[in-house]
């Protein structure tokens, strides 16, 4: 028997394990629990009013003050990862965080933060991918990557 | 069901001492749906002959749990022996999981029994499981 | 049979009968008293001697569409075989005569639509636990659950919690228009 198949570090890129919250990029569209299909994505948020330092008008933007995901309902479709527009959400490949009591496994935003730490770089594209199109965009007309 | 004996694994490193209790359980899988076959996965990889008696059985419930198959979740953990703990293994029988919406699915097997550990995810991979047998033994209490 | 014999066989054998063919599959549409007929032409005619299934579809005010997927090894030909009964007298005599497969079909099909098949030799709930009430696939049968679970995309962003006075009413996808009723 191996042990270390109980780690998650061998596991193949994209693996699903977990999701991670960065909550930097997010801007409380409401995307990711409108289209979770298992209606497991809770958020709550109020509007702010900021007034930029150099801005000419104060500005309105929503301040997260809730994020949490039921793991317990979660069936690790992806849909919310696809459809934030910010990305916001990664996946993480760890599986090992099971609970002794049910509430336990609704993760709330500091949870859902310290699986970011988990969350291996993106995989490298195919060879004869198309590239990205940010890269795309920076230089137009440039042909396939290699 | 089959019972089957799993001696827990160590990680890399891990000493006896570091997983100091009762390192043998026996498995009665209720394999109810998909779920099964990772349990299953689990059991095939780490079972092995048990050199004496099991400390614990753990009855684990894998699968959707439907409205008609509920008395005989119920019936499975009546007739387990003790001293015996509960294991809830993947999204449907923590919840109802994606099925939680259905007509005929009920909302996770703790509705029916008294659920000492869940395990998440859809499916669990087999490992999960066992990290679940490890809390299991180490976190939970003393009923009979 | 080949799908242009079997489409000739019904034209012959079942003149009341509306055929439709694609790659390899022909769609029969029978009226309910020519059902018998019709499967029995189909087995022993048409040499769609495999059952594969039989289920209903809620077409709501037209009533409810019986269909069967038959198949035929030898010529490598699909085959449904469509009727509809109506709404309010949803009976059909049983396929089980001709198919013993179709036994636990119509146990399921009549649970679940409320079809009666008469002559069936056991019509009793297959799946559904007993005492439950109502026939769960039909269009008016609603998913309960998720109509009145509070749904966590029914906020605006930003907004603290749902308000009535929200602009557009959010409804989640797969809730009928108008429900949970006032």
């Amino acid at each position: 028997m191996n042990g270390s198949d109980l780690d998650a570090g061998h596991l193949p890129p994209r693996s699903r394990g977990v999701i991670a919250l960065l909550e930097e990029n997010c801007t409380v569209c409401m995307l990711c629990a409108r289209e979770c299909p298992d209606w497991c994505i809770y958020i709550e948020s109020h509007k702010q009013t900021v007034l930029a330092p150099d801005a000419g008008r104060p500005r309105v933007r929503n301040v997260l003050d809730r994020f949490a995901i039921d793991f317990s309902l979660c069936m690790y479709c992806g849909i919310c990862i696809e459809v934030c527009p910010y990305d916001a959400l990664f996946w993480s490949p760890e599986f090992g965080y099971p609970e002794t009591a049910i509430a336990g496994l609704t993760h709330e935003r500091d949870r859902l933060r310290d699986w970011m730490q988990t969350v291996p770089p993106p995989p490298a594209h195919d060879p004869g991918a198309p590239p990205p199109r940010e890269a795309q965009a920076a230089s137009p007309g440039a042909g396939p990557a290699g | 069901m089959v019972a089957v004996d799993l001696p827990l694994p160590r990680r890399p490193g891990e000493t006896e001492e570091a997983v100091a209790v009762p390192a043998w359980v026996r498995v009665f899988d209720a394999g109810l749906a998909c779920c099964a076959v990772e349990v299953s996965a689990a059991l095939r990889r780490y079972a092995s002959k048990l050199p004496g008696e099991a400390a614990v059985n753990v009855l684990v419930v894998a699968g959707t749990v439907t409205d008609k198959l509920a008395p005989l979740v119920q019936a499975a953990y009546r007739d387990l022996p003790g001293p015996r703990r509960v294991l809830s293994f993947g999204a449907c029988s923590n919840s109802g999981g994606p099925y939680w919406d259905s007509y005929c699915v009920t909302k996770g097997a703790d509705q029916l029994i008294p659920v000492d550990v869940y395990v998440p995810g859809c499916p669990p991979r087999p490992e999960a499981l066992i990290h679940g047998l490890r809390l299991l033994l180490t976190g939970a209490g003393d009923r009979p | 049979m080949t799908g242009a014999q079997l489409l000739a066989g019904a034209a012959r054998h079942l003149p009341s009968a509306r055929c439709a063919a694609e790659e390899g599959t022909v769609t029969m549409e029978v009226p309910r008293e020519d059902w018998l007929t019709a499967l029995t032409f189909a087995r022993d005619t048409a040499g769609c001697d495999f059952f594969d299934w039989l289920t209903a579809v809620d077409e709501q005010d037209h009533g409810l569409a019986v269909v069967v997927h038959l198949y035929s090894i030898e010529d490598q030909q699909h085959l449904f075989v469509r009727t509809l009964v109506p709404p309010d007298d949803p009976v059909l005599p049983t396929a089980t005569p001709l198919f013993r497969g179709a036994a636990w079909a119509e146990r399921e099909t009549h649970e679940m639509f409320g079809v009666v098949f008469e002559g069936h030799p056991d019509l009793v709930p297959l799946l559904l636990p007993q005492g439950f009430e109502g026939h769960p696939l039909r269009k008016d049968f609603p998913l309960a659950a998720r109509a009145t679970q509070d749904w966590p995309g029914a906020r605006e962003p930003g907004e603290r919690a749902a308000s009535a006075r929200s602009r557009r009413r959010l409804v989640p996808p797969g809730v009928p228009e108008g429900w949970p009723p006032a």
